[in-house]
């Protein structure tokens, strides 16, 4: 079923288009991650998604109905949280989550709030003012908001940037336990790929304002051909192997005695025919299997490539 | 509307109220010297001429008046400010809140503040100086809705042009009420302005509504006419600034409501 539906989204700014006949479902209790690099349309969308921006053309609906029309019975049951959203900084925290706890139709509100503070662990920091909480401490505020009204969809824009490693690997189980409990469904941008990898069902990637890829994180990945081999040696076989991989035109980093060989993945058990037909002895061996990140750096160059070829034109 | 939203916006100001000195003083501070000042200007006169027995009352009268205006705009400008300064827009707007519901919470915050305001005023009037606000008597049941009304269209005026220009132009936010108030005629007669000025004065509200509290004090008479011209008035301009307001959102929410700042 699809909780949330997007069609034809469009968004100009006078003549730049932001986003371009952007269209995805989300499904019930599925995590999406939405990727792209720096302006290529993320935030934009998700603004649009939740009633904060104004599309030029196209359509949001949540739970077969349209954003525009129903808007106050389907924020009831949305919410967002962004690192890069401030809240009311002079209030304190336990000012800003009682405040927010009645913009939702609540029932139970003070425990709903007592839930969220337990929650993300906020217990210590109710009585200071948001002005003066650390970065990782205001993204926990965030989520808490983000969780107050318990939402069936939850737009999370880089819910774990500025968190220290314990407590984004608290909040991604935390993520993953609400989807299972509570079948929440979640749009997830983030710029940490492995994390990514670990939380969502499928992935969009969006560039210059068009979705350019919808697909699972491993199938995106296997869209790269190259892999990399790592390989350790002592001065006469580096010797022998750089020789090797010169004349056969491979992709090459080296460091001291550690080498770095991109190369075609199908390529991988004839490239190492050769050497050990070669005699050449490695002590170190490594694979590095294509993953999401380099999908989304070669996206993300092609996107650059494009952008500067556009220019010249 | 829901009231548990609107009840959540005033929330919000309250506990800034609560934890700013700045809100404070608009609220306390400033009423306190200004009524103090004003007060040992106006025994200063009384005490000049025999026949200005009525002078304190009048200016004072006048002063506390001004107060209704003054933080009936304030309160919708300067929180409309806060928001921006403090990029709350969002939260407020991703959760379901209705932009009438927005509206009416500030409108609440003002009624509330004026409350506050004005009886700190009115006391501190009586306690320094014996004069009696509440002197005005029935004549309040009219003016205040007429004054607050005014201090409203004037608010959401000047909220329309934040929100459309920014922070940059926030300096209205302070300033507006005061290019309106010579026209009004708070301390003076109106026949005292200069034909050209009394000519724009019969478009502003304020002017029917202090004309007639210095009449009352003075001479005892009021004109009703006068008070339904000012009220018309006053609901016209109000309504006018709330379509310039709604209109204001809506090219906010083309721009992005992250982007206004």
């Amino acid at each position: 079923m699809s909780i949330l539906s997007v069609k034809s989204l469009l968004k100009r700014f006078k003549d730049f288009t932001a986003v371009n006949n952007v269209s995805f479902e989300l499904g019930e209790a599925e995590i999406l991650g939405f990727l792209g690099s720096n302006g290529a349309g993320k935030t934009t969308t998700i603004q649009m998604l939740m009633g904060i921006l104004t599309p030029t053309s196209g359509s949001v609906s949540y739970f077969g109905k349209n954003l525009v029309t129903h808007r106050e019975e389907i924020l009831e049951k949305v919410n967002f949280s962004s690192t890069y959203t401030n809240l009311p900084w002079s209030l304190t925290v336990q000012d800003n989550l009682t405040f927010i706890s009645y913009l939702y139709d609540i029932k139970n509100r003070k425990q709903q709030v007592e839930k969220v503070v337990s929650l993300f662990k906020l217990g210590k920091l109710l009585n200071m003012p948001v002005t003066e909480l650390s970065a990782g401490q205001t993204t926990r505020v965030n989520l808490a908001k983000a969780f107050i009204n318990e939402p069936k969809v939850l737009l999370l824009d880089e819910p774990t940037a500025s968190l220290d490693p314990e407590v984004a690997q608290y909040v991604r189980d935390f993520i993953l336990e609400e989807r299972r409990k509570n079948k929440l469904s979640i749009l997830f941008t983030s710029h940490n790929m492995q994390e990514v990898e670990d939380v969502c069902d499928r992935v969009l990637f969006i560039n210059n304002g068009t979705i350019i890829a919808d697909d699972t994180p491993i199938n995106l990945a296997r869209k790269i051909e190259f892999s990399h081999i790592q390989l350790y040696l002592d001065d006469t076989n580096m010797k022998h192997l750089l020789k090797f991989v010169t004349d056969k035109n491979y992709q090459y980093k080296q460091d001291k005695h550690r080498v770095t060989i991109t190369i075609k993945e199908k390529e991988i058990p004839l490239f190492l025919g050769r050497l050990i037909s070669r005699k050449i002895h490695f002590e170190e061996i490594s694979i590095e299997k294509p993953n999401l990140e380099d999908y989304f750096l070669q996206v993300a160059s092609d996107g650059a490539k494009e952008a500067s070829f556009e220019t010249v034109i | 509307m829901k009231l548990h939203r609107i009840y959540a916006i005033v929330l919000r100001f309250m506990f800034l109220f609560r934890r700013s000195y700045d809100r404070m003083s608009d609220v306390f501070y400033w009423p306190f010297i200004d009524i103090l000042i004003w007060g040992l200007t106006s025994a200063y006169f009384q005490s000049l001429s025999a026949d200005s027995e009525r002078i304190m009352s009048v200016l004072l009268g006048g002063l506390i008046l001004w107060f209704v205006v003054w933080r009936a705009q304030y309160e919708i400008s300067v929180n409309l400010l806060e928001d921006l300064w403090n990029k709350n827009l969002v939260n407020i707007f991703v959760a379901p809140t209705k932009f009438s519901e927005w509206i009416v919470a500030f409108f609440l915050i003002g009624l509330l503040k004026i409350v506050i305001s004005v009886s700190f005023a009115a006391a501190l009037s009586f306690a320094l100086y014996r004069v009696n606000f509440f002197e005005y008597g029935w004549y309040l049941l009219p003016a205040i809705p007429i004054l607050t009304m005014t201090g409203w269209a004037i608010g959401v005026t000047v909220s329309s042009i934040i929100l459309r220009y920014g922070t940059k132009v926030q300096t209205l936010a302070w300033t507006l009420t005061y290019i309106v108030s010579p026209f009004a005629a708070i301390y003076y007669p109106l026949g005292s302005l200069p034909p050209v000025a009394q000519n724009i004065a019969k478009f502003i509200p304020l002017s029917y509504v202090f004309e007639n509290a210095r009449n009352l004090l003075t001479k005892g008479t009021i004109n009703p006419n006068d008070l339904l011209i000012a009220f018309g008035l006053s609901f016209l301009y109000l309504c006018l600034g709330l379509l310039f307001l709604r209109n204001s959102f809506d090219k906010v929410l083309d721009k992005g409501l992250v982007k206004v700042y």
